[in-house]
C-alpha cells in the first residue's frame, strides 16, 4: 500500500493555494508526532515552480508544484540515525522531530531539495502529506484548495491510469518517487509569417521541422502564427513553404536552454 | 462588548475585503483561543442539490456545473497572518509631535512616531476637535474619508460609521468615491450605449452560457482574469477560461504584459503599448469600412452618428486616415497583426471579457477606448448570439442578472448599516433617495426593530471627489463635472436607490461651495489614498498642508496614510466579530450566514461601529442612542436576518444553528435573454438608455452640452495632447522620462489590501529581495529595456517622473513589451521623504494629478510617462543624509513595514525624529 500525489500540470493555474495552505497548515502550529512548527518564512514543504517559455509575444508559463517524493527507498531515511526517519504502513514518509534533531545530514541527503534545516529547532523539517489530517478522514491541505483538481492524493492502485507515462521528478536518482506529473510541457518553437510589401500575414504557409529523422508538420493560422508544441530539448531545422513565396529555412534551431520565438518573420512574394 | 469564546470550535466567516456584499465563505478553525487555520467552505455538507437547485450548463456536447466547495483565494486562505500580523494597530494612539493643546506640527507627519494612550484619552481628543472645528469654522470643516475597500462587514461595516457619526455632530464634507474601477465606462462608454449606472454593458443574464456556445472567439481585451475577480473572493473565472478552451474557443489577450491570465489561458498575446488602445481600435474600424466587413444592415438599424464616425476614421475630418500603418507607429503592434486581428474579428463571433477594465479604462482619455470598444461590437452585431461584452467580477452588482444562468430563487435583504457614500441633499432630483443602503419597506415591516436604527439622518455639507481630494487641500480649490454620487443603481437589492444619469456629468462643481469653509480636519477609515488613488505625492502633501489641524484614522493595520494621521484608533478584524455576511457574488450559490468572533478582539481594537460610540459617549447618551439603537452587535444580527427577508424560509433558531441558509438557484434564470439581445432583434421596441435609443458612435448629449471638448468629443479621438494630459510616447517630456507606466490591480493584493501576508511576500512576482535584505515591489522590465540601462533583475530601481520616485526591485521579463514598465498598485508606502520618495513601491505616487480628461472626472493611474534607473550610490547618500530615520524604522523581514517601526519607543531605541 502506498499513498501517491498525482500532478495534472496542465491544470495547475499558478494561483498558489497549495503552498500558502500548506504554510497555513504548519507555520506555527504543531502537528506532533508528525512535525513541529514549521518556520514563518523560508521552508517550502510544499513550493510552486514557475517555469517561463519562450520570448515576447510568444511566451508560454507552467507551474509545477514540488514537494517530498515519499520515495520508495527515500535517501533521507538511509543518512538517518536512530530511525529518525521512519516510513508509515501507508509509504508517506516522516520525520520524526524528536529523534532528527541535530541531524543535518537528513536535510542533506534529499536529492529534490524537498528537505528543510530549521536552525532555529535544529531540526530537518519537510512535507508530512498532512499525515494528522488523514487521521481524521481528510486529505492533505494542497489538495484541498487545489479548484482546478490539479493535485490529487490517494492510493498507488486508485491512480494506475494517471501513474502509466507519467513523470516523477530526476528519475536518475532511483529513489522511486511517489508524486506523479503528467503534462509537464516540453519546449515549444513558434514565429510569424507576414508579406513586407503588402504587410499582411501570411495564412496556410506549410512549415516543417526536422530533427534527426522525426519530422513534425503544420501551418500558419488566421494571424500567420506557426507553433510547435512539446518538442523534446535540441537542435531543429525548420522550412517553410508558401504558394506565391520564396521558402525560408532555420537551421540548428537550439531549444536545450528555452523555447524559441522566432519572432515576425518576413516571406518575399516570388518575382511574377 | 464581552465575545464568548469556547476553547475548540469552527466558525464561519466570509472573506471578502471589497464589500458587503461579496464573499467566499471560509470555516475558521479555532483553538483555545487561536486561530488554526482556514479552509475553504463545502456546500454539499448542510445542502443537498435537491435544496440547492444548482445551476447547469452545456454547450458543443460538454458541461459545466459550480463547485460544491468554495474556490478560495489565496487572500482569504492566508487571512491568519493579517488577524496576527505585528502591523495590527492594537491600541489608540497618537502622533508625538502633534499636541492638540499647543503645536500641531503638521510638516512631520510622515516621519515622526507614535505613543499608545488610552481609550478615554482618545474618545476625548476626537470629541473636544469635532468641537472645535464645528466651533472655530464650521462642521464642513470636517472631511470624513469613508468609502470602500475595506473588509465587507453588514452590522459594523469598514466604511461609513464615521459619516454617521458627524451626520449626529453637525454635519461633513464627503469625500465621493470616483468610479475607479469603472472610470471609462462610466464616462466614455455611457455616452454610447448607456447601460446606466456604470457603463459597462447591461443586462448581462446568461452571457456565458451563450458564449460557450456560439462564440468562436475571447478578447481579454486589458483583462486579466486570474487577478482582478479575486477581490470578490472567488476564483470561478479560472474555471470558466479552462471550460472555453476546452470547448475549443479561442482566447485572445490583447494588453502590455503577457498578464496571469494570459500565461495560461492565451491563444495567442497581442502586446499593445499601455494606453494606446484608441489607435489599435481605429485602425480595426479603418480595416473594417474599407474592406467592407461589418455588419452594414445592424449598423443600419441600430446607430446614430455613424456617419461622422466613419468620417473621422476615414480622414475625412482631419485628413488622417486612421490606418493601420498609422496606428502601428502609435500603438506598436505590427501592421500585418492588426489586419490580422481585423480579418479574425471580422470572420469570427467574438466577445469582450473584462475584470472590469483594469488600466486600459484607468488611463489619461479612458473614455475614447471605452467608447470604441462598444462601437466595434456594434458593428460586429452587438447583441446578437456570441456577441457580448461580459464581465468576470462583480456578478451581483449593478444588473439584475447574472451572466451565468443562476440568480437566487429570492434575493435576500440584508441591511448594511452605515452609508459610507452619502449626496448632498439638493445635489439631486428628490425622488432619488439620498442614502445608499436604506430600509426599504419590506425590511421595516419584517423588522421594525431596526427602523430607529435606520432613520436617515442628515447628508454631507459638500463633497469632492476622491480623485481631487489631494488638489482642493493643496491648492484649496478645484472644479469638476459631475460625480455628486457614486452610481448604485441596478443593484439587485431591494430598496437600493437610483442615481443620477450621464447628466449629471454636465453639471459643474466647486470646493469650497460658495459660503461654505476649507477643510481642516480629516477622519479616514479607507486610509489607502496614497497607494490606490492618483498622484499619492500629493495626496502626502495635503496630509501634510499646515491648514489641517486634526487627522484622524481608525483601522486595524498601520499602513498608508495611517503614517500622516495625529491620532489612530485601533479596529478589529471581520474575525474578531459578530456579523451576518451574504455572499452575491462568487458564483456558485447566493448564502446568508451568521459569522461569529473567532478569537476575542486583539489588543483594544473594537469594531468600525464601536469606535465611533466612544467618540459620541464623550457628547452624551443622546447620541449614542441615536446612533446605536439602542442595539447590541448581536442584537443587530438578530434582527438583520429578520429583515433580509430568509427568516420567512428558514427560522432564526435553525440559522442559527446550521449558521448558514443556501437560497435556492431560480429555475427560470436559464431562460433570460442573454445579454442586449432583445435590443439586437428589435431597437425600436427596447431602446438603450441613450437620447436616441440608439448606439451613438456620436453622442447626442456630448454635442448637446460640449460639443468643443477636444478631450471626449462627439466622436472618439485618438488624443495625442490636451489640456489636461501630456502623457504620450511622442511627448517632450518622453526624452526625459521614456517609458510608459502601467499598473495594474495586483496580483497578490486586493488594492491596498494583503500587502503584508508573508506567505504571498515569499513568491518573487509580489516581492523582490533588494540586496539590502528589503523586499522591493517589483517593477517589470523587458530585458532589451533594462540592458539599455545597465539593470539586472533584482536591482533595486527607481521609477520616476516629475512627481517624485518610487523604488521598487527591477523585475526583468520577456512579459512584458518594450518603451514600458509595469508596477502593480497597492503596494504599501514607506516614506523615505514624504510628499517625494517612497522606498514601498506605491506607484499610484507619480501617476498623474489630473482626471481623465477636463470634463470627466475619474482618476488616471496607469499609462503615464516616466523612466527607470538603478538607484545609485548618490541617491542612497541623499536620502540618509535628508531622512535617517527613515532607514532607521524596524523593518519585519517577512512581514515587512510595520507598526513597531513607528512607535516612539520601540525595543530599539526612539525613532522620534520632529
Amino acid at each position: 500500500m502506498a499513498k501517491v500525489f498525482c500532478i495534472d500540470v496542465a491544470k495547475c493555474s499558478g494561483c498558489y493555494n497549495c503552498q500558502f495552505a500548506c504554510k497555513d497548515e504548519h507555520c506555527n502550529n504543531e502537528w506532533l508526532p508528525y512535525a513541529a512548527k514549521q518556520p514563518m518564512t523560508g521552508q517550502f514543504w510544499l513550493g510552486i515552480e514557475e517555469h517561463v517559455e519562450g520570448s515576447k509575444p510568444k511566451i508560454k508559463i507552467h507551474y509545477v508544484p514540488v514537494l517530498c517524493n515519499h520515495c520508495e527507498d527515500p535517501a533521507c531515511m538511509k543518512a538517518a540515525k536512530n530511525g529518525a526517519v521512519y516510513k508509515r504502513e501507508d509509504g508517506l514518509v516522516i520525520i520524526d522531530p524528536e529523534k532528527a534533531k541535530g541531524q543535518k545530514e537528513i536535510a542533506e541527503a534529499c536529492p529534490y531539495g524537498a528537505v528543510f534545516w530549521n536552525e532555529e529547532l535544529s531540526l530537518p523539517q519537510k512535507c508530512t502529506g498532512c499525515a494528522h489530517l488523514l487521521e481524521e478522514g481528510k486529505v492533505p491541505r494542497c489538495v484541498d484548495v487545489c479548484h482546478t483538481g490539479a493535485i490529487q492524493f490517494g492510493e498507488e492502485s486508485e491512480f494506475a491510469d494517471f501513474i502509466d507515462g507519467a513523470s516523477v521528478r530526476i528519475p536518475e536518482s532511483g529513489t522511486g518517487p511517489k508524486v506523479y506529473y503528467r503534462n509537464i510541457p516540453g519546449r515549444f518553437i513558434g514565429g510569424t509569417l507576414y508579406d513586407p510589401v503588402e504587410e499582411v500575414v501570411v495564412r496556410n504557409a506549410k512549415c516543417t521541422l526536422v530533427r534527426g529523422d522525426k519530422t513534425w508538420e503544420t501551418e500558419t493560422d488566421i494571424f500567420g502564427d506557426f507553433w510547435f508544441k512539446d518538442l523534446p530539448r535540441g537542435k531543429y531545422d525548420l522550412s517553410i513553404e508558401a504558394a506565391g513565396f520564396e521558402g525560408l529555412s532555420f537551421k540548428d534551431i537550439d531549444t536545450e536552454e528555452n523555447s524559441v520565438n522566432l519572432g515576425d518573420q518576413p516571406m518575399n512574394r516570388k518575382n511574377q | 462588548m464581552e465575545k464568548k469564546i469556547t476553547n475548540k470550535y469552527k466558525r464561519l466567516v466570509s472573506f471578502s475585503l471589497m464589500g458587503p456584499e461579496s464573499g467566499a465563505l471560509c470555516e475558521v478553525d479555532c483553538e483555545d483561543g487561536k486561530i488554526i487555520r482556514i479552509n475553504p467552505y463545502s456546500y454539499d455538507k448542510e445542502y443537498t442539490d435537491a435544496n440547492c437547485n444548482p445551476w447547469h450548463m452545456e454547450a458543443r456536447g460538454k458541461t459545466f456545473d459550480p463547485p460544491k466547495r468554495v474556490n478560495i483565494t489565496h487572500m482569504g486562505l492566508c487571512y491568519k497572518t493579517r488577524v496576527y500580523s505585528p502591523n495590527r494597530i492594537l491600541y489608540p494612539m497618537k502622533r508625538v509631535d502633534w499636541d492638540p493643546e499647543g503645536e500641531r506640527h503638521p510638516e512631520t507627519r510622515g516621519i515622526s512616531g507614535y505613543e499608545r494612550i488610552s481609550w478615554e484619552e482618545a474618545a476625548k481628543i476626537c470629541a473636544n476637535e469635532i468641537k472645535r472645528i464645528n466651533k472655530t469654522y464650521a462642521p464642513e470643516a470636517i472631511l470624513c474619508e469613508s468609502d470602500m475597500h475595506g473588509e465587507g462587514k453588514n452590522v459594523a461595516p469598514s466604511h461609513g460609521c464615521p459619516n454617521r457619526m458627524f451626520s449626529l455632530t453637525g454635519g461633513y464634507t464627503q469625500q465621493m468615491r470616483n468610479m475607479d474601477s469603472w472610470e471609462g465606462w462610466y464616462w466614455g462608454a455611457k455616452h454610447v450605449w448607456g447601460c446606466e449606472p456604470v457603463g459597462e454593458m447591461a443586462p448581462q443574464a446568461n452571457l456565458i452560457p451563450d458564449m460557450a456556445e456560439n462564440s468562436d472567439g475571447l478578447f481579454f481585451w486589458g483583462c486579466d482574469p486570474e487577478v482582478t475577480p479575486l477581490g470578490f473572493g472567488m476564483k470561478m473565472p479560472t474555471l470558466l477560461c479552462y471550460w472555453f478552451t476546452e470547448l475549443g474557443i479561442k482566447s485572445i489577450y490583447i494588453c502590455p504584459d503577457l498578464n496571469y491570465g494570459a500565461a495560461i489561458h492565451a491563444d495567442k498575446w497581442i502586446p499593445v503599448l499601455p494606453n494606446t488602445d484608441t489607435a489599435l481600435q481605429l485602425a480595426i474600424a479603418y480595416q473594417w469600412l474599407t474592406n467592407d466587413t461589418y455588419d452594414k444592415e445592424y449598423i443600419e438599424k441600430h446607430t446614430y452618428g455613424f456617419d461622422k464616425f466613419k468620417a473621422y476614421v476615414l480622414g475625412e475630418e482631419d485628413g488622417i486616415p486612421k490606418t493601420p500603418k498609422w496606428a502601428s507607429e502609435k500603438c506598436g503592434v505590427p501592421v500585418w497583426t492588426i489586419k490580422a486581428l481585423a480579418d479574425y474579428w471580422a470572420e469570427n463571433k467574438v466577445s469582450i471579457c473584462h475584470g472590469n477594465g483594469g488600466s486600459y479604462i484607468r488611463s489619461p482619455y479612458a473614455t475614447e477606448p471605452a467608447r470604441l470598444e462598444v462601437m466595434l461590437l456594434g458593428m460586429q452585431g452587438l447583441g446578437n448570439p456570441g456577441v457580448h461584452q461580459c464581465k468576470l467580477i462583480e456578478w451581483n452588482m449593478w444588473a439584475a442578472n447574472y451572466p451565468l444562468p443562476y440568480t437566487p430563487e429570492f434575493v435576500p435583504a440584508v441591511p448594511h448599516i452605515c452609508d459610507a457614500i452619502r449626496t448632498v441633499p439638493g445635489d439631486i432630483p428628490s425622488n432619488i433617495k439620498m442614502s445608499r443602503f436604506p430600509l426599504s419597506d419590506a425590511q421595516k415591516e419584517r423588522a421594525p426593530e431596526i427602523v430607529d436604527l435606520f432613520e436617515v439622518l442628515p447628508g454631507p455639507k459638500q463633497y469632492i471627489p476622491r480623485c481631487l481630494v489631494q488638489t482642493a487641500i493643496v491648492d484649496k480649490h478645484a472644479e469638476w463635472m459631475g460625480m455628486s454620487c457614486f452610481a448604485t443603481a441596478g443593484n439587485p437589492r431591494p430598496g437600493n436607490n437610483r442615481v443620477p444619469t450621464v447628466y449629471d456629468q454636465f453639471e459643474k462643481n466647486v470646493y469650497p461651495r460658495p459660503g461654505m469653509s476649507r477643510i481642516h480636519m480629516i477622519w479616514s477609515t479607507a486610509p489607502c489614498n496614497v497607494t490606490c488613488w492618483n498622484d499619492g505625492f500629493k495626496f502626502q502633501k495635503a496630509y501634510r498642508d499646515p491648514e489641517i489641524e486634526t487627522f484622524v484614522i481608525q483601522h486595524p493595520w498601520m499602513e498608508n496614510d495611517c503614517y500622516f494621521a495625529d491620532l489612530l484608533l485601533p479596529v478589529c478584524t471581520k474575525h474578531e466579530m459578530h456579523d451576518i455576511g451574504n455572499d452575491m457574488s462568487s458564483g456558485t450559490y447566493v448564502s446568508i450566514y451568521k459569522e461569529e468572533p473567532c478569537i476575542p478582539p486583539r489588543g483594544e481594537s473594537v469594531s468600525d461601529f464601536d469606535v465611533c460610540v466612544k467618540v459620541l459617549e464623550q457628547f452624551g447618551p443622546e447620541y449614542v442612542k441615536a446612533y446605536t439603537g439602542d442595539l447590541s452587535e448581536e442584537e443587530r444580527v438578530r434582527f438583520f436576518y429578520k429583515a433580509s427577508g430568509c427568516e420567512e424560509r428558514m427560522s432564526f433558531e435553525e440559522w442559527n444553528e446550521k449558521k448558514i441558509f443556501v437560497v435556492p438557484v431560480s429555475k427560470e434564470a436559464k431562460d433570460a435573454v442573454p445579454g442586449l439581445g432583445d435590443f439586437a432583434k428589435d431597437p425600436e421596441e427596447y431602446p438603450l438608455e441613450t437620447p436616441t435609443g440608439l448606439l451613438e458612435y456620436s453622442s447626442s448629449n456630448i454635442e448637446k452640452f460640449m460639443p468643443e471638448d477636444t478631450e471626449r468629443p462627439p466622436v472618439p479621438h485618438w488624443v495625442e495632447k490636451g489640456p489636461w494630459h501630456d502623457e504620450r510616447l511622442s511627448s517632450e517630456r518622453a526624452e526625459k522620462y521614456p517609458l510608459l507606466c502601467m499598473s495594474n490591480h495586483g496580483r497578490w493584493r486586493i488594492h491596498a489590501q494583503c500587502d503584508d501576508i508573508p506567505w504571498s511576500r515569499e513568491v518573487e512576482t509580489m516581492k523582490i529581495k533588494g540586496e539590502d535584505g528589503y523586499l522591493y515591489e517589483p517593477c517589470w522590465l523587458n530585458p532589451k529595456e533594462a540592458e539599455k540601462r545597465g539593470i539586472k533583475h533584482g536591482d533595486i530601481v527607481k521609477v520616476f517622473n516629475e512627481r517624485g520616485i518610487v523604488l521598487c526591485g527591477a523585475y526583468v521579463t520577456e512579459r512584458l513589451i518594450e518603451q514600458t514598465c509595469y508596477v502593480d498598485h497597492g503596494s504599501r508606502l514607506d516614506p523615505i521623504i514624504p510628499g517625494e520618495v517612497d522606498r514601498g513601491g506605491a506607484i499610484n505616487n507619480i501617476s498623474p494629478t489630473n482626471p481623465i480628461g477636463k470634463n470627466s472626472t475619474g482618476m488616471a493611474t496607469s499609462g503615464f510617462l516616466c523612466d527607470v534607473q538603478k538607484v545609485t550610490e548618490e541617491d542612497w547618500a541623499e536620502w540618509k543624509s535628508k531622512a535617517p530615520w527613515a532607514f532607521e524604522r524596524h523593518y519585519d523581514k517577512a512581514f515587512g513595514v510595520c507598526v513597531e517601526g513607528w512607535m516612539k519607543d520601540y525595543e530599539n531605541g526612539d525613532n522620534y525624529h520632529g
